[in-house]
């Protein structure tokens, strides 16, 4: 077998009903952390032994026990306030933190999650990990004088999680940075910050980054300081791969091939049709295949569902290799 | 009057810290089959009463309503106009926020008014005059996705001549002053300003007959490249974002005589709050160039970006600079 095109996740997987319920509970003071604990580490047995069934090969933990991206971190992060509600649409509310003090990292956040979930397989585990521009972006700015402060300060502790994922045995490590294709204006401050946090690492590195007007950014965006670029190819038509023929795309693919934010399950042919044109243009060993984004969003069949294809439709074209 | 303290849109939905968020219940409610649209509006009621009464005390002198009946800045208008449908969500300029994407299907036409109920409401409701906020033709144009006209210009005309309608009918309401909001006429981070001859050519359409003060409202960046044209177009005032774009500084030197300068100077978008004494010192360099009588003083652009707290100190801190200047 060609030694490449590997089945991948973008990070977030749904949780189940019994775990929203939980999270709820444990807010309300009606459950013990100890027990909601018990019961995320159950899920996330769950969601990894299912990845192992199907064959995927670079396997997350489904962070279920993470909120919303930003807070987990900030929640973590002595320096960091907890906010008040703010809206981001229709009926839909997040706590947006407040930087009110020094940003430090005192204690590992994802250490033990990504320790208990690489016990559970043989095939290794990704890192994951929100990146600095964006916990910068999506975040209230009351303690560092610019953004730039901030940035740099936060890409210190998110490289020291870095280091300690590398020291732990992570072979991937993620670093999501959705927010840099708001402000393309601010693309060198966010290549810089990541220079920060992959400096020293060995391991494969990885961002992933969506919403975005790539075609303003590329080739730019290869500038980012890790081996793979993770991108949204599938709800935006594999269009940008017009750009990777007029300018190489050098880095590895994360090429997103299912839409998360669809209900629809997208079939076997179509999903192998675009791993093909890919194909074309980056080669297998620098491909991994994987959702257009994290599928937290979706229910827990949808996104078995459109795992099965990811992974059904890659070997389909690795047999044709 | 001097240094009038205005509201220049939206106001956070959620309580203080700990308080009832009847509002986001009745409307889970009304998701899962066990609340009325009746229920969903008597929420959103009681909610626009207590912020006008919120804004007033702060010492506000033109509220608005805090929106809070609208989905996102553009759909509010879009889904009460003839021509567009919605479809999937966007992020609303350099914010963490959404927005659904109108999507012009045909022609563009206001077949019945859309504001002018719940303006009347907040109008009943409210110890200091309300503000009508619109968003502009422009911006509704740039942000939607245009199937039927092929043509910017054709659009916003249509667009234009509707939300005159609209206008006219809030002015008839007893709006006496109406906003139309135009942030994509800004240079926004990361995004070219907007082009300002498109909104020219519409523009007097667009005020024709509106017997209010209206405004011409641009945030979350600088219009210098527009230069002193801007102030050519013939709105009553305008609404600059002096945080977000600091360089509206440089054509403020440029103001004409007659007309009001609505200043963002404290900032909607970050919970720090702004020195009195800063702030005191950027409104006066402001009052150098314009008339403190047609210097309004107000947040950078609306006030949802921040929790419910947040937004009602924010607005003290206008009223305090205002007291300290007078």
């Amino acid at each position: 077998m060609t030694e490449g095109l590997w089945t991948t996740q973008v990070g977030s997987l749904p949780k189940p009903d019994h775990i929203l319920a939980a999270r709820s509970d444990f807010a309300r003071g009606r459950i013990s952390r100890d027990e909601l604990t018990r019961l995320e580490r159950e899920a996330t047995a769950d969601w990894v032994r299912f990845q192992d069934e199907i064959g995927m090969d670079v396997v997350v933990d489904g962070e279920q026990y993470r909120g919303d991206m930003v807070a987990f971190f900030a929640e973590e992060l002595p320096g960091f306030t907890q906010g008040g509600l703010v809206r981001s649409y229709g009926n839909r509310y997040y706590r947006k933190p407040i930087a009110t003090g020094e940003i430090v990292r005192d204690h590992p956040i994802t250490l033990d999650w990504w320790r208990f979930a690489q016990s559970l397989t043989d095939r290794p585990v990704k890192g994951m990990l929100t990146g600095p521009y964006t916990i910068c972006d999506w975040s209230f700015n009351e303690s560092y004088e610019t953004r730039e402060d901030l940035v740099m300060a936060l890409a210190e502790v998110i490289h020291q999680e870095a280091l300690d994922l590398q020291a732990a045995g992570a072979k991937y490590i993620q670093v999501d940075e959705p927010a840099v294709s708001t402000r393309m204006d601010e693309l060198d401050l966010a290549i810089k910050a990541l220079g920060m946090v992959t400096e020293g690492l060995e391991v494969h590195t990885i961002t992933h980054i969506c919403y975005g007007d790539f075609h303003n950014a590329y080739p730019k965006m290869l500038e980012l300081p890790v081996d793979q670029l993770d991108l949204e190819m599938a709800n935006s038509n594999y269009d940008l791969l017009e750009s990777f023929r007029e300018y190489p795309f050098t880095k590895s693919i994360g090429l997103g091939v299912v839409d998360s934010h669809s209900h629809r399950i997208e079939s076997v042919d179509e999903v192998a049709a675009g791993i093909r044109r890919s194909l074309e243009i980056i080669p297998p060993e620098r491909t991994f295949v994987d959702p257009d984004c994290g599928l937290k969003t979706r229910t827990v069949e949808e996104a078995k569902a459109k795992l099965r294809v990811i992974v059904e439709a890659t070997h389909r074209v690795r047999a044709e290799l | 009057m001097a240094y009038t303290v205005t509201a220049v849109g939206s106001y956070p939905r959620p309580p203080r810290e700990g308080g009832e968020f009847r509002l986001r219940k009745t409307l889970q409610a009304m998701d899962r089959g066990e609340a009325t649209a009746d229920d969903v509006r008597e929420a959103q009621d009681r909610l626009v009463s207590e912020i006008l009464a919120e804004q007033a005390g702060a010492g506000v002198e033109l509220a608005t309503d805090g929106q809070v009946r609208w989905d996102d800045p553009l759909t509010r208008l879009a889904d009460g106009l003839e021509g567009f449908s919605v479809s999937g969500l966007l992020r609303y300029f350099d914010n963490n926020t959404y927005f659904r994407q109108p999507v012009v299907k045909g022609p563009v036409s206001r077949p019945r008014p859309i504001l002018v109920e719940e303006f009347r409401y907040a109008a009943a409701h409210c110890p200091v005059p309300v503000k009508a906020v619109l968003c502009g033709p422009y911006t509704l144009a740039a942000l939607s996705h245009d199937e039927h006209y092929g043509d910017v210009g054709a659009l916003v005309r249509d667009l234009a001549e509707a939300l005159n309608a609209e206008a006219r009918d809030l002015a008839a309401a007893g709006a006496t002053v109406i906003q139309f909001d135009e942030p994509a006429l800004a240079a926004v981070p990361g995004q070219p300003p907007g082009d300002l001859a498109v909104l020219a050519d519409v523009a007097a359409g667009l005020v024709d007959g509106v017997q209010a003060t209206t405004l011409l409202a641009t945030y979350f960046g600088d219009v210098t490249a527009h230069g002193p044209a801007l102030f050519d177009l013939p709105f009553g005032g305008f609404h600059l974002d002096f945080v977000s774009g600091p360089a509206n500084v440089e054509v403020v030197h440029e103001f004409p005589g007659d007309r009001v300068l609505e200043a963002g100077v404290v900032d909607a978008r970050n919970t720090k709050l702004e020195s009195e004494e800063g702030l005191a010192g950027m409104v006066a360099e402001l009052a150098e160039a314009v008339d403190p009588d047609r210097l309004w003083i107000a947040p950078s652009c609306g006030l949802e970006y921040l929790p419910r707290e947040a937004a009602e100190r924010k607005l003290r801190r206008l009223a305090e600079v205002k007291a300290r200047l007078t």
